[in-house]
């Protein structure tokens, strides 16, 4: 438990790095405000884990931290200009409706970065998706001015982008705060995927469903551009990233995470394709997680078959009854144990199994 | 912890809506403003009150069924003059709740209820146990509208307040379904601390009665 509790914040903290740093391009490009924006996120979030923790009779721990990655997440999927009232309803409905309801840390269900989203897209939509010009700076308190729609609109309606590359790459055009600088989610990917902090099984799953996709029933003129402008719109590479391939969500084992983020990844490309919708991935995330949900439990429901054929086996070899029954007796107490936590705590189960991934 | 029920119990220990989760649809879906909250709650009281009422002649000795088919006939009965009287007074509300105003008829307060704990009592004490059972209803219909209507509109009985964060999202039905089940888990709480705090006090009790 120790070993896995290490492992978790590690992760967490791999994860917040990356975070911070699109946080501080954001600033490059927005200025202060995308910087606030950030930390109402993180002072709601922290403060809404801290009483619903607390309402559990339960300590807030140095683990319960994760939430803070959570409110960046959502911080840098909202436009630099978002409302900052909004933006503590959401973080506050992220940690206590989409997290803590639930189970919280321990039974993670939804993103709660991703529910927090589709909340605000129900009731703010228009101030969700008008976004600001790179560069264009507005002070903490200022009324917005001047917003535009952003490139994955006119990427969706039209299915042409008039950004080049190197644009592109920088994040130089207009959308969500956190999700456009491209190159650095790139890093960030590699980063995180080499240091094992997120599913590789699901973010492979996801960019390969769309690049499958994207390729065979292009959205732009060439298939080229179809899969290049389907990878940096509509926050594809950014949710693919951090919110369908989150371990706390994702299935464990590369082919079952694969399989999960491939459907998310084709979903979501023909949900933009046909209705133009923005951002589509985020909310069928969100649906898919029963998916993921169900994955795991068959996973765990394989390793306990795998285990008692195992145990059979080793019974029924030519050993007299006796030494067997002895045998049985020396274990079923620690297969019980095992039984006990992955009841008491799912997680616990999954970090003192080997890495699927190795 | 001692059981004392009393008559009260449908409004703060077993609430029709908070503890029971029986007819929460209508919380859900029409307990978005004010004035819907208002036009349910008087369909809900008058057909469920009526019906309850008469359906306690039913002779008890018949088959479970029938009996449960003859309170749905009653109810269904008792809906024709309300629905009536609600279209005088509610026009634009019947219109908006539409489908979930007729479905009042056979709530389970009505169809399950009456057989497991109403029909159990003696007639005065169902009369009062009912209707504080339906003012548990009542008053969470009318709590969920108000705060909704307020939250997702920014009004109170459609009257504007300088309230400018709106969360349009409270008014449909999923965030009816947050809002209930908020609602839920606080009143949860409360009821568990209150009883908590009653099993404290009687076991403190070392008196002989």
């Amino acid at each position: 438990m120790l070993k896995g509790s290490r492992k978790e914040r590690f992760i967490w903290l791999d994860i917040m790095l990356t975070l911070m740093t699109l946080e501080l391009i954001a600033y490059f490009y927005y200025g202060v405000r995308a910087l606030v924006l950030g930390g109402v996120c993180l002072v709601f979030c922290t403060a809404g884990d801290i009483i619903s923790v607390r309402l559990m009779h339960r300590r807030f721990t140095a683990d319960d931290l994760t939430c803070t990655s959570d409110a960046l997440i959502l911080a840098l999927m909202l436009p630099a200009v978002m409302d900052l009232r909004i933006a503590a309803i959401a973080g506050l409905f992220a940690v206590i409706i989409a997290k803590n309801v639930f189970g919280g840390r321990s039974n993670m269900i939804f993103s709660p970065a991703a529910a927090a989203y589709v909340f605000i897209s129900t009731s703010w939509e228009k101030q969700l998706l008008s976004y600001p010009e790179p560069h264009v700076k507005t002070g903490i308190f200022d009324t917005p001015e001047d917003l535009v729609y952003s490139a994955s609109h006119f990427f969706n309606i039209s299915g042409k982008m008039s950004h080049n590359d190197f644009e592109i790459l920088l994040g130089n055009f207009s959308g969500p705060c956190g999700a456009v600088s491209i190159l650095l989610l790139v890093v960030a990917a590699v980063i995180l995927l080499l240091r094992r902090d997120i599913s590789g099984g699901a973010f492979t799953g996801v960019i390969s469903g769309t690049v499958l996709f994207a390729f065979l029933t292009p959205a732009a003129y060439s298939r080229y551009d179809s899969v290049r402008y389907t990878l940096v719109c509509n926050m594809v590479l950014f949710a693919s990233v951090y919110i369908v391939a989150d371990k706390r969500i994702a299935p464990e084992r590369f082919f079952y995470a694969f399989f999960y983020g491939f459907f998310v990844g084709i979903f979501s490309y023909v949900i933009v394709l046909t209705t133009a919708e923005e951002n589509a991935i985020i909310p069928v995330s969100l649906l898919f997680t029963p998916v993921a949900l169900g994955l795991r439990n068959l996973e765990r429901k394989i390793e306990f078959a795998y285990a008692e054929d195992t145990d059979k086996d080793s019974g029924s070899d030519a050993e007299q009854p006796d030494e067997a029954d002895e045998k049985a007796a020396e274990y079923a107490p620690v297969s019980e144990e095992v039984l006990t936590e992955v009841h008491a705590d799912g997680d616990t189960f999954i970090q003192e199994e080997s890495d699927p991934d190795e | 912890m001692n059981d004392t029920r009393t008559v009260f119990d449908g409004i703060t220990r077993d609430n029709t809506v908070l503890s029971a989760l029986m007819v929460i649809s209508p919380v859900i879906v029409c307990g978005n403003t004010l004035k819907n909250a208002v036009a349910m709650i008087y369909a809900f009281s008058a057909i469920t009150f009526f019906s309850v009422m008469i359906s306690s002649f039913v002779p008890k000795r018949l088959p479970y069924a029938v009996k449960i088919t003859i309170y749905a006939v009653i109810s269904s009965l008792i809906y024709i003059p309300v629905r009536l009287l609600a279209q005088e007074f509610y026009p634009d509300s019947i219109s908006r709740i539409g489908i979930y105003y007729p479905l009042l008829a056979v709530n389970s307060l009505i169809v399950f209820q009456t057989e497991a704990k109403f029909f159990r009592m003696k007639k005065l004490r169902m009369t009062a146990s009912l209707f504080f059972y339906i003012a548990g209803f009542d008053i969470v219909m009318l709590i969920t509208g108000i705060v909704r209507e307020f939250l997702a509109y920014g009004t109170i009985n459609s009257r504007m307040t300088d309230f400018d964060t709106l969360i349009s999202g409270l008014a449909e039905p999923f965030g009816g379904f947050i809002f209930l089940g908020l609602f839920c888990g606080i009143y949860r709480r409360i009821r568990s601390a209150v009883m908590q705090s009653r099993d404290i006090r009687s076991d403190g009790n070392v008196s002989d009665k």
